[in-house]
């Protein structure tokens, strides 16, 4: 009996204490359920105070900056599909498939290009649309600033994939396919499918992105920094002369350039915004990447810089998987021996490096986007073809006698329109190589990528009616988009 | 004395004892003995006597005493204990005899574990296979889960590569999911486990699983359908492992000393070409390529790039790289155990340590480890259980290219092994590494250039190690309420830590050379607790036994990594994080909280033991899915019909050709909770820097509806045993229908998403197959015994309908260029995917492939100007065969599998061969494709076979210098797409007892020597390495592909076990 009762009592304790726990356990589980990340934010509070909003204005920058677009390699497959460059290593995650311009719908160059374009595109439009339900955050100056700054950034994205995704413009004025155009943020599920604008459309949206975007950028910033790393005024104006110059459309590159080089002749400068003019062409790419020749640069630092196969100084200089093409614009007589453009350039073995990014591990060298250069470039062809020699002999010697001041053009190289133009699309290959310029500037004329090679490695020609003329759609979109 | 002579003369199977007696009764003759364990000599209480032929019987008191009255002799007993081996036992004459039983974990009429509590394996209802550690006893493993193979049917296991410590794919009844993980939950003692790699580096493989000492394991039982492992609810689409740590039994102190010794080699390395070859063959390219490109007399283009280097006496160099990367491993393992007991309480203590090098040059894995296994009997109502144990373990490895997302690394060892010139150098005349100015492997007086490494600089400049401290205890108390009645409860901890060190040297060879050399250390904390209560009802209402049970668990996962990366080494003496480094950024940094909250219940009733129904349901919480839809439901229904209990079975013929016939079928549904993200519901913005200044953007597209991942499964099954219950067999067909599926909703890249994909619910497949599992004793004579067991199971995979309008998903290997595999609608998943192929041409040795529209484009890879690459058959140019032109190729998952193994016993040596095989499958060999690359690459010897005159037929195209497109080096073609079954004898061991008489004076029990051979051969006409090799280890949609990656080796062991 006595057992049995402290059995008992033993019983009622365990029991209620057991039942105690069961309850308590029980009570808390479900709320256990709400987790919550610590190291992301929320859609909901992606725009809720000014900083936030400034930092995915940066954002967008930053998946510009993705590797495979202005964070280097972008430039990289544009300059090699040209003929300056002589492959090394037969490396197809070094661009060697655009080198010989042997690239598949499923090659790394293609699928990664179109996918960063169209990242920074999306991000742009998800700023866009979430400006529009933002109310009393920002002022609504910064508002149209910030949509600003995002319509550039799409506009340079659509124009980097229009130029080598389509058939250029000039075959037959935009009328072929283009690309999807996203104009709206894309988050969900919905939405795969959407078919190709044309090229003309694409132009168009461009145009109208980068007018929107000159209206509403502000002039300058505070800084030099902030001049070259962020969208304003003249850089929309600049992005235009260059779009324009794609187009074929002469007059209105006339017409944005003299915005920002309003002289007839030199010194050019800006006047208006940042005070943009040429500066000591080593120094632009060596010690500061911030002077006013730089419109718009990729910012690098110690925190957020590329490394390896995914650096264009590690793939130029550090790893010397390209050299300069001894028959390709390095042997050209434009390019004397005294001009300090060729302090770009290294020799090792016979063979002549290219090393206008020529800074070691840290990769720090800024990324060119737009150089006042370019823009006087673009000028100077631009005024040839509406028949200004004199002007666009004045500017393409601006630009030369920059970096060789004992150079003097022979008068058979500006006399003429025609030989004017050679000079200066010889003189678009010296000052922009290795900025991804080249392929560009042959497509546009429809001209064809001329053979190159060494004994070892060769690329073959590619004819403007060649399927390879142009990058083909990559793989994951067809897959995906049934519109295409 | 006499004890002593009949062990050195019958062997420990077998032990009886024959004394002749003055008093013999005719009517009543009394038999007397005792029943003992073989190993420890402890008395086993309540084994159960049988007269064979006769009535009678009794039962083994507490000191393993048994008595028992016969009419005549001789008398057959037979004896059988659970946890022992069935026995017959002849007796011939009236004197005390000992019985010695044998240890069994595998028998029909044993226990199941069954989740949360065990079920007598006769009234069980599902479908679950026990696998013993007895089966991989010195196997040369370092995680249970490899040892695995073959085992158990249903259960698909194959070892991806020959890296130490990579977590082998484990198909449960096939592909389970899609995007989810395929590996099954994995509950050791109670408590469900981290899974996964937990290495942060993609050189070293570090699987946790491995923190688990296989010594310490006592049984791993396998959970195959819905109605055994729907009480896991979500956790258990992919199926369960139970582990089971030994325990002690109560008795004399049980000692154990365990030692083996094991030595591993490289097997089936693809025949390279020597120096003079490997140059003949690649200037024979190289002049093809000038003469097809027009340039035959352009001066200006080589004819030849690749020449001869000598050694120090002059003679022509040949070097042999395989010399270089791959080793003889040695491996040794120590374990320690000490278990017994009393009544109330039993213990099981043991110590490990395991040093093991692998066939790769410097490969290691070493583990160190304790467990304590307690119980203890406090009173009548209250009984306490706790195991605690403490793991070291470490890996270490080179790059060797074989683990995933490393295939196309320019470190990859297996394959710089393969592809690296034989004509130059390792070092150079002073001893140095012969690398070039980049540090990249020196080309001797070839003109070529390499982006590749050195491999021995590399292995010099560099260290990746990933190391666990882990410890995994639990402390549970089961209280009995009422005598039907009884409340457990469990909390239990699994906290593991792992430091991830990568290290890269300065100087120069490393691959880190350019960034003046980096060290990475990045520390990992994965803590998971649960806390587990569950009231068990258990009653028998005459012949109606009722048992059920209800519970509630909450287990919440914690895993906090960070890390940081150095760079910049202001000295090449530096090797350590801590050094001195120029630069420092964070790494891999990584936060996340998950929780599973589940109630469930489970009842079970028999009639009779001749009727059964087992009754589960389970509601689970998953705190990764959308807000709304965090709860499902889950459970699953089963019943049984012992057929041969029923009496007119009993009184039928066929009662005496079949004895038991079990009749079992189930459904239940499951679901899937492993998502790879654990907010994947939420759309979610990322911070970073642009520059110098914050940068926000979205880092992940999330859907707010995603909910639970479910499979339905139907099974049904036949238990039979015949002649004699000599043969066990059981045939179970299965159909599990997966709905729901969690994709990574594949989104057009121009839509702009983070990753292209979005976490959705679309998608369905099934997987239906049989099962059949044999288990015979074919010969059990007092000297010799021979038994036997078989499995075989047939899958079929099909997906049934995918997201967005059934849009394939196209799976890649490391990079997005790499496109292998497809999950289509009407196939199974991850097919292999890839350009069709149609031989070479015999008129000019150019590749064949088909089209999208069927038909036959040839290559060049070398064309004069004007020319194109790509030509129809009669010459005009042709498109591209780009990605749109691809096809399935072929199903790259076996659709049968299974092993066979033979185990003989004569006197005091016993033998065991167990064998796996599997097929139905393809494998994508693209290390052919490496092998038979023009670029500077070696190439096997196969290239010997190349095109090279009009009208010869041959499978290897004209050789073209840098021609990656032909051999399917560039892409995945059908031409290396081969058959991938195979016959392995996965172990044959040879084991000698040593007679006990000898021992027992020196206080030993028993002395074992064994030997053994593990991959001891493989048949199959896979033309590469080994058919099971994958480079894309678990991931559900790439299987079947081998790119660049080590096979496994073969191992040879040699143990020694002692016992106290």
């Amino acid at each position: 009996m006595k057992s049995i009762n402290k059995y008992y009592k033993n019983f009622r304790i365990s029991q209620l204490l057991i039942a105690g726990l069961l309850v308590v356990g029980l009570g808390s589980c479900d709320n256990l359920l709400d987790t919550v990340p610590q190291t992301s934010i929320s859609a909901e509070n992606a725009f809720d105070t000014p900083a936030r909003i400034l930092g995915q204005v940066n954002g967008i920058y930053k998946s510009l900056k993705k590797a495979d677009l202005y964070g280097g390699r972008y430039l990289l497959f544009q300059d090699v599909r040209g003929e300056e460059f002589i492959n090394v290593t037969a490396n197809s995650y070094t661009a060697y498939n655009s080198w010989n311009n042997s690239y598949a719908s499923g090659s790394s160059d293609v699928v990664n290009l179109w996918s960063a374009a169209y990242t920074t595109i999306n991000n742009a439009n998800i700023l866009i649309d979430g400006l529009a339900n933002v109310n009393g955050v920002i002022p609504d100056s910064v508002k149209t600033q910030y949509v600003a700054e995002a319509k550039f950034l799409r506009a340079l994205s659509y124009f980097s994939l229009v130029t080598v995704f389509a058939r250029p413009y000039n075959q037959d004025g935009g009328a072929s396919a283009g690309l999807p155009l996203r104009l709206q943020a894309e988050t969900s599920l919905a939405n795969n499918d959407l078919a190709r604008s044309s090229v003309a459309k694409v132009y168009d949206q461009i145009i109208s992105d980068l007018n929107d975007a000159e209206a509403g950028l502000p002039k300058s910033y505070s800084t030099s920094l902030l001049n070259t790393t962020r969208a304003h005024k003249n850089a929309a104006i600049a992005l235009k002369t260059r779009v324009y110059l794609n187009k074929g459309d002469y007059s209105s590159v006339v017409a944005e350039a003299q915005k920002i080089v309003p002289q007839i002749v030199a010194p050019f400068a800006a006047t208006t915004g940042v005070k943009h003019k040429l500066q000591d062409i080593v120094t632009i790419f060596s010690s500061d990447y911030t002077t006013t020749e730089s419109i718009l640069s990729m910012p690098m630092s110690t925190n957020d810089s590329y490394t390896g196969q995914s650096s264009i100084a590690y793939i130029y200089n550090d790893n010397s998987e390209y050299y300069l093409n001894p028959t390709g614009i390095f042997g050209e007589a434009q390019w004397g021996s005294t001009d300090s453009r060729r302090q770009f350039l290294r020799l090792v073995s016979g063979k002549y490096y290219f090393k206008k990014y020529a800074k070691p591990s840290p990769y720090l060298d800024y990324i060119p986007v737009i150089r006042y250069a370019e823009v006087l470039l673009n000028y100077a062809e631009a005024a040839a073809q509406v028949g200004n020699l004199t002007l666009a002999a004045s500017l393409i010697k601006a630009v030369h006698a920059r970096s060789d001041q004992s150079f003097s053009f022979a008068n058979s190289a500006l006399d003429t329109q025609a030989a004017l133009l050679n000079t200066i699309l010889k003189e678009r290959r010296i000052e922009l190589l290795g900025e991804g310029f080249r392929s560009n500037d042959l497509l546009r004329y429809l001209q064809p990528i001329p053979a190159k090679g060494s004994s070892s490695l060769q690329a073959p020609a590619v004819q403007p009616t060649d399927e390879n003329y142009i990058f083909p759609l990559p793989s994951t979109e067809v897959s995906t988009n049934k519109l295409l | 004395m006499s004890t002593a002579f009949l062990v050195r003369r019958f062997g420990i199977l077998f032990l009886f004892a024959v004394f002749s007696t003055l008093c013999v009764s005719a009517q009543q003759i009394e038999v007397k003995g005792a029943i003992l364990d073989e190993g420890s000599r402890v008395p086993i209480i309540g084994a159960t006597l049988k007269l064979k032929g006769q009535q009678g019987g009794t039962v083994t008191d507490v000191k393993g005493n048994f008595s028992l009255k016969v009419r005549k002799l001789p008398v057959t007993l037979l004896v059988s204990a659970i946890g022992y081996k069935y026995q017959e036992i002849d007796v011939y004459e009236a004197e005390p005899t000992i019985i010695y039983l044998a240890e069994d974990y595998n028998k029909l009429n044993e226990v199941v574990v069954v989740g949360y509590t065990t079920q007598k394996k006769q009234d069980f209802t599902g479908s679950a296979s026990r696998i013993s550690s007895e089966e991989f006893k010195n196997a040369p493993i370092q995680s249970f889960d490899q040892a695995l193979s073959g085992k158990a049917s249903g259960v698909n296991i194959s070892i991806p590569n020959g890296v130490l410590n990579n977590a082998p794919v484990i198909r449960i009844r096939g592909v389970n999911s899609i995007s989810l993980s395929s590996y099954p939950l994995v509950v050791v003692d109670g408590i469900p486990i981290n899974t996964g790699d937990v290495s942060s580096s993609t050189s070293v493989a570090n699987n946790p699983l491995a923190d688990i000492n296989p010594a310490d394991i006592e049984s791993i039982d396998v959970l195959k359908d819905a109605a055994s492992t729907s009480i896991y609810g979500s956790r258990a689409a992919a199926g369960v492992l139970l582990i089971t740590t030994k325990k002690g039994k109560a008795g004399k102190t049980k000692v154990n000393y365990d030692f083996s010794i094991g030595f591993t080699n490289a097997v089936r390395l693809p025949k390279l070409l020597n120096s003079q070859h490997y140059m003949d063959i690649k200037n024979e390219s190289v002049l093809n390529s000038k003469n097809l490109t027009g340039n035959a007399n352009n001066t200006s283009v080589a004819s030849q790039l690749f020449f001869p280097s000598s050694n120090a006496d002059g003679s022509d160099l040949n070097t042999n790289w395989y010399d270089y990367v791959y080793r003889t491993g040695v491996s040794q393992n120590h374990g320690l155990s000490v278990s017994g007991g009393n009544k109330t309480t039993s213990y099981y203590l043991s110590a490990n340590y395991s040093d093991q090098k692998g066939f790769l040059v410097g490969n290691d894995f070493k583990r160190k480890g304790v467990r304590f296994n307690l119980e203890h009997e406090v009173n009548s109502w209250l009984k306490l259980k706790g195991n605690l144990s403490y793991t070291n373990s470490f890996n270490e490895a080179q790059n060797s290219g074989s683990l995933k997302n490393s295939t196309f690394l320019l470190i990859g060892a297996a394959r710089l092994a393969l592809i690296l010139p034989p004509n130059v150098a390792a070092y150079n005349a002073d001893g140095s590494y012969n690398v070039t100015a980049a540090g990249k492997m020196g080309n001797g007086n070839n003109k070529v250039v390499s982006s590749f490494y050195n491999p021995l600089a590399l292995f010099d400049y560099s260290r990746y190690t990933s190391e666990n401290d882990r410890i995994i205890g639990s402390l549970g108390a089961t209280i009995k309420l009422h005598k039907d009645l009884e409340l457990s409860t469990t909390y239990s901890i699994d906290r593991l830590k792992t430091e991830n060190i990568s290290f890269l040297s300065s100087a120069l060879g490393s691959s880190a050379y350019s960034s003046a050399g980096s060290a990475t250390n990045v520390s990992a904390l994965r803590d998971n607790w649960d806390w587990s209560s569950i009231l068990n009802y258990k009653r028998d209402f005459g012949s109606h036994h009722l048992s059920a049970l209800a519970g509630y668990e909450v287990q919440k996962f914690y895993n906090s990594i960070w890390g940081a990366t150095a760079t910049n080494a202001t000295d090449v003496f530096f090797e350590n994080y801590q050094g001195g480094w120029g630069l420092v950024s964070s790494s891999n940094n990584y936060l996340s909280e998950k929780v599973y909250v589940s109630y469930f219940s489970r009842l079970n009733y028999d009639f009779n033991s001749r009727y059964l129904l087992t009754i589960n349901v389970r509601r689970d919480g998953n705190s990764a899915l959308a807000a709304g839809k965090k709860f499902g439901n889950f459970g699953g229904v089963s019943g049984g019909w012992n057929l041969s209990e029923e009496d007119f079975y009993k009184s039928s013929p066929i009662s005496r050709l079949i004895s038991t016939v079990k009749l079992r079928s189930s459904w239940g549904k499951v679901g899937n909770g492993n998502l790879p993200s654990d907010y994947g519901s939420l759309n979610l913005y990322n911070s970073s820097l642009y520059g110098n200044v914050a940068s926000w953007s979205i880092g992940q597209a999330g859907n707010t509806d995603l909910a639970w991942e479910t499979s339905e499964q139907t099974n049904f099954g036949v238990d039979f045993e015949f002649w004699k219950k000599r043969v066990q067999a059981e045939v179970t067909y299965f159909n599990n229908n997966i709905n729901g599926l969690i994709l990574e909703s594949p989104q057009s890249p121009s839509k702009g998403i983070p990753g292209n994909t979005i976490l959705a619910n679309v998608g369905s497949m099934y997987n239906r197959g049989i099962e059949i599992g044999l288990n015979a004793k074919l010969i059990s004579k007092k000297n010799f015994t021979w038994t036997a067991s078989f499995n075989y199971t047939h899958v079929k995979n099909e997906v049934t309908a995918l997201a967005g309008g059934n849009a394939d998903i196209i799976s890649y290997t490391h990079t997005s260029a790499e496109t292998d595999n497809i999950t289509r609608v009407g196939y199974p998943v991850g097919s292999l995917y890839g350009a069709k192929t149609a031989g070479v041409n015999p008129e000019n040795g150019r590749r064949i492939f088909i089209n999208a529209k069927g038909e036959k484009v040839q290559y060049s890879a070398a064309v004069a100007a004007g020319e194109s690459n790509w030509t129809y058959l009669d010459g005009t140019k042709a498109p591209a065969i780009s990605t749109s032109d691809y096809q399935i190729i072929g199903n790259a998952t076996p659709t049968w599998y299974g092993g066979f193994g033979n185990n003989f016993r004569y006197k005091n040596f016993d033998l065991s061969l167990n064998f796996t095989y599997s097929g139905g499958n393809l494998v994508m060999n693209g290390t052919r494709g490496t092998l038979l690359d023009q670029r500077f690459y070696n190439n096997s010897t196969e290239i010997l076979n190349r095109w090279t005159t009009v009208g010869q037929v041959t499978t290897i195209p004209r050789l073209v210098y840098n021609d990656q497109i032909s051999n399917g080096s560039s892409f995945p073609i059908s031409e290396n797409a081969e058959n991938a079954d195979f016959l392995r004898l996965q172990t044959i061991a040879l084991g000698y007892t040593l007679p006990g008489s000898l021992l027992k004076r020196q206080g030993i029990s028993s002395i074992r020597l064994s030997a053994q051979v593990n991959n001891a051969f493989l048949l199959t006409n896979y033309s590469g390495t080994d058919p099971e090799s994958s480079v894309n280890g678990n991931s559900n949609t790439t299987p079947g592909i081998e790119k660049n990656s080590v096979g496994q080796g073969r191992t040879f062991t040699f143990g020694l076990n002692v016992g106290f």
